[in-house]
């Protein structure tokens, strides 16, 4: 009798309004690309748009993971990534250059001074509880001081990574590549092998919802989601493979996206970010180490900057004092158009992906339109508000 | 009725940011050889940092609503004094620049706080997405030139240039020449003697209601801050006279003061940061607490505005950049809370000149300025710490 029960799944009906609201952003983001596409008269839709697509908000994608992280903890931010990837880059540029020690051991090093960073800037926001605002302030202020001094040895305030091809390499440059406009088949075999786990996996989602009896959509919609899905990797695959082969860095923004992505959605930690970000109060009575779960956002936020510093050191192919300017704002509005929660508790890795593209498309497409970079400004600005005004609204009717 | 009496501990809790200042001061007065307590550095001091005290002061409110804050500021200032500046450089009337300014920056900040009061868009995004745009607008109005002020009467009126000091109204009048300014010791003697009459008044109405201050400890603390105030104005009076930029500071600083501590909508704000829900049900329309925050801080970046153009006869598309976390830092560094509902006028006041004494200090030993930044960061997160540590033994 019960078993009955439990094995029947309801089927969510699509009606078209909530689905329109749902994925809101997302066909913002199509539409604002179709419009500059045809604004652009099709350069967008060219293969080097693509590429510089990925390289130029790399960045954005890994801190995006990591400030999603905070985010989720009751919306709190990191300030301070911005300018620990200037200082960083100082730190790499000297031990790379100046004091001659490998690849491999500076970035060891490197990583190092992530986790050391983290740990403090963890242990006091955690434990000694500065509010996160005020313990990543300080760091805004003093690291790209700290590092614009270390750059003083060089009297370009610059140091060029050009005689460390190994480092260039781990971070930057493409795979397997090949001559412009010829297709390049790694990058396609993986686009079709990319397009296959997506499917494969909406497909075993849905089986394993019908057995364990959960609500499930109607099989149109998951074949639509596994149609749509499985065509946008071929499309930025194919693209991808006309422009050369694929970018190093979305292989270093493919692992951190996939990781973070499972992490939030199926393991014990990830969920326990979200409790927190709903009720702090709840989840500590009920057993969450709620100190633990901040002090692992702020390391692991520390780590992430670290990595896309290095991917900002080989992008420059050097080490600025202007490098990481902004960036925590980036991540943050990547995170907020996504649909992060500012107050805690909700937002996905998709999510974010999809704001921190919709931010990437609208810049991109404004610099090919020759938009006056004031006017990029301005139309950053109210895109960002505008975004944010829609969600709260949409989410305001849902309840 | 209990004395209030206070412990060794209690009293250096209560007065760390004072002693703190106390330090650095003489610190820097020892390093640079009596140098920071000259005329000059003083003068220096306050025309420096004049929209830190007018920004801060704004900052305060929204902080005090629940450690929100506007990130905008920065933006907002140089904008307000870009349109400014080119009215005046188009010789419109110097008023109709300055209503100009100040309306620009209360519209943004009414703007703003609509969106954050009635629409509850996260006070961190709004004003995020003010920053970037008011500095491309900026960037579009001085084609990204700037544009310098020669309307001597509006540097003189908001701190620029040779001029801008009170004239010497007493000497001219009694035909006399020379140093000390008679007028600015007579504004001194005055605030001085207003100061003294408000704790009269406040010790005999304690003393009416029946509650026990230790009045030893009002009239020394009373007689050292008028010590300072009479120092301070001895070395102006004794260069080239009061700072017209000083008016603004007081008269700004006096205001945001009686609001927060005498009327009703200063206790909300309070009340706000304190727990909103139960200042909803109590009464008090929250969410045009908020909204006067907002408002209230971009008529300051208005102000704000004007002084940083008059003071750089001119404005420079990337004025302002920073600002707001200057005027967040002098406000978290004179105790007000980052959850809200905490924090007073004057923290923030010792707040900001802590930071202008570190800086010019500083500047004045040759330090380097990127390292500058270093002391400012760790003296931020310094005294945040111990607010933190501190306020956890008291429970």
């Amino acid at each position: 009798m019960e078993k009955s029960v439990v094995n029947q799944s309801t089927i969510r009906k699509a009606d078209p309004v909530s689905l329109l609201k749902k994925n809101a952003m997302l066909i913002i983001l199509v539409l604002v690309f179709i419009f500059f596409t045809v604004m652009t008269r099709g350069r967008m839709f060219n293969p080097n748009s693509f590429a510089a697509l990925i390289n130029q908000n790399a960045y954005v994608y890994i801190l995006g993971c990591g400030m999603l992280m905070c985010m989720l903890t009751g919306g709190n931010i990191d300030l301070s990534c911005g300018a620990f990837v200037c200082l960083l880059g100082a730190m790499g540029g000297m031990m790379m250059v100046y004091w001659g020690m490998g690849t491999a051991l500076s970035i060891v090093a490197l990583l190092a001074l992530g986790v050391a960073y983290g740990c403090g800037l963890g242990a006091l926001i955690a434990y000694v509880r500065v509010p996160p605002w005020i313990a990543t302030l300080a760091g805004y202020l003093a690291f790209r001081g700290l590092g614009t001094a270390i750059l003083g040895v060089s009297s370009t305030n610059s140091i060029s990574f050009n005689n460390n091809p190994d480092f260039l390499n781990i971070f930057s440059g493409t795979l397997f590549r090949t001559p412009e406009g010829e297709l390049n088949w790694p990058c396609m075999i993986v686009g079709i092998v990319g397009a296959a786990l997506v499917v494969l996996l909406i497909f075993k989602n849905r089986t394993t919802r019908l057995k364990k009896g959960y609500e499930v959509d109607q099989l149109g919609m998951d074949v639509a989601k596994c149609v749509l899905g499985a065509a946008a990797i071929l499309l930025v695959m194919f693209k991808l493979a006309m422009s050369g082969g694929i970018p190093t860095t979305l292989v270093w923004v493919g692992i951190v996206v996939l990781f973070y992505s499972f992490i939030t959605s199926k393991t014990t930690i990830g969920r326990h970010f979200y409790v927190v970000g709903g009720n702090i109060e709840a989840a500590r009575l009920s057993g969450v180490n709620t100190k633990r779960i901040m002090f692992i956002a702020y390391l692991n936020m520390a780590v992430l900057t670290t990595i896309a510093a290095m991917t900002t050191m080989t992008r420059f192919t050097a080490a600025n004092a202007d490098a990481g300017k902004n960036f925590e704002m980036d991540a943050i509005s990547a995170c907020v158009v996504g649909g992060v929660s500012a107050s805690g508790g909700a937002g996905t890795v998709l999510g974010m992906v999809i704001g921190a593209t919709l931010i990437g498309v609208i810049n991109l497409g404004m610099f090919q339109v020759n938009l006056d970079a004031n006017y990029q400004r301005v139309v950053k600005g109210f895109v960002l508000l505008a975004a944010v005004v829609f969600d709260i609204l949409s989410n305001k009717k849902k309840s | 009725m209990n004395e209030n009496k206070m412990s060794v501990g209690a009293f250096f809790q209560k007065y760390t940011m004072v002693i703190a200042l106390v330090v650095v001061v003489i610190f820097f007065a020892i390093a640079t050889g009596g140098n920071s307590l000259m005329p000059g550095s003083i003068n220096n001091l306050i025309s420096q940092n004049g929209y830190v005290f007018v920004l801060a002061a704004g900052m305060l409110l929204c902080i005090l609503t629940g450690g929100n804050i506007d990130l905008s500021v920065g933006s907002v200032v140089c904008f307000a004094a870009a349109v400014g500046c080119v009215l005046m450089a188009n010789k419109v009337n110097m008023w109709i620049a300055v209503l100009a300014m100040l309306g620009i920056g209360l519209a943004i900040g009414i703007f703003q706080g609509f969106w954050i009061a009635k629409v509850h868009v996260p006070a961190f995004i709004a004003t995020l997405s003010g920053m970037y745009a008011f500095r491309g607008f900026s960037n579009v109005v001085l084609g990204g030139f700037r544009v310098d002020i020669t309307n001597e009467q509006f540097l003189m009126l908001f701190g620029g240039g040779r001029d801008c000091y009170i004239p010497d109204f007493i000497r001219q009048w009694t035909g006399t020449t020379g140093k000390p300014n008679l007028t600015c010791l007579a504004i001194g003697g005055i605030a001085i003697l207003v100061y003294v009459l408000m704790t009269v008044r406040k010790i005999s109405v304690q003393k009416k209601l029946n509650i026990h201050q230790s009045i030893p400890g009002q009239i020394i603390t009373t007689a050292l801050i008028s010590g300072v105030i009479g120092f301070i104005i001895w070395q102006l009076a004794s260069l080239r006279g009061f700072p017209t930029v000083l008016i603004w500071i007081a008269l700004v600083l006096g205001i945001y003061q009686y609001i927060t501590t005498k009327t009703a909508i200063g206790r909300h704000l309070y009340a706000v940061g304190g727990n909103e829900k139960a200042t909803a049900l109590s009464g008090v329309k929250t969410r045009n607490v908020y909204w006067f925050a907002y408002a209230s801080i971009g008529l300051m970046a208005g102000l704000a505005g004007i002084l940083t153009a008059a003071r750089a006869k001119g404005i420079d598309p990337v004025y302002g950049e920073g600002y707001e976390m200057d005027a967040i830092a002098s406000c978290f560094i004179g105790g007000a809370s980052a959850y809200g509902g905490i924090g007073k006028v004057s923290g923030m006041i010792i707040g900001a000149v802590l930071m202008g004494v570190i800086n010019q200090g500083m500047n004045m030993v040759g330090v380097d300025s990127n390292l500058q930044k270093v002391v400012k960061g760790l003296v931020l997160l310094g005294a945040v710490v111990f607010d933190v540590m501190s306020k956890r033994q008291k429970r």
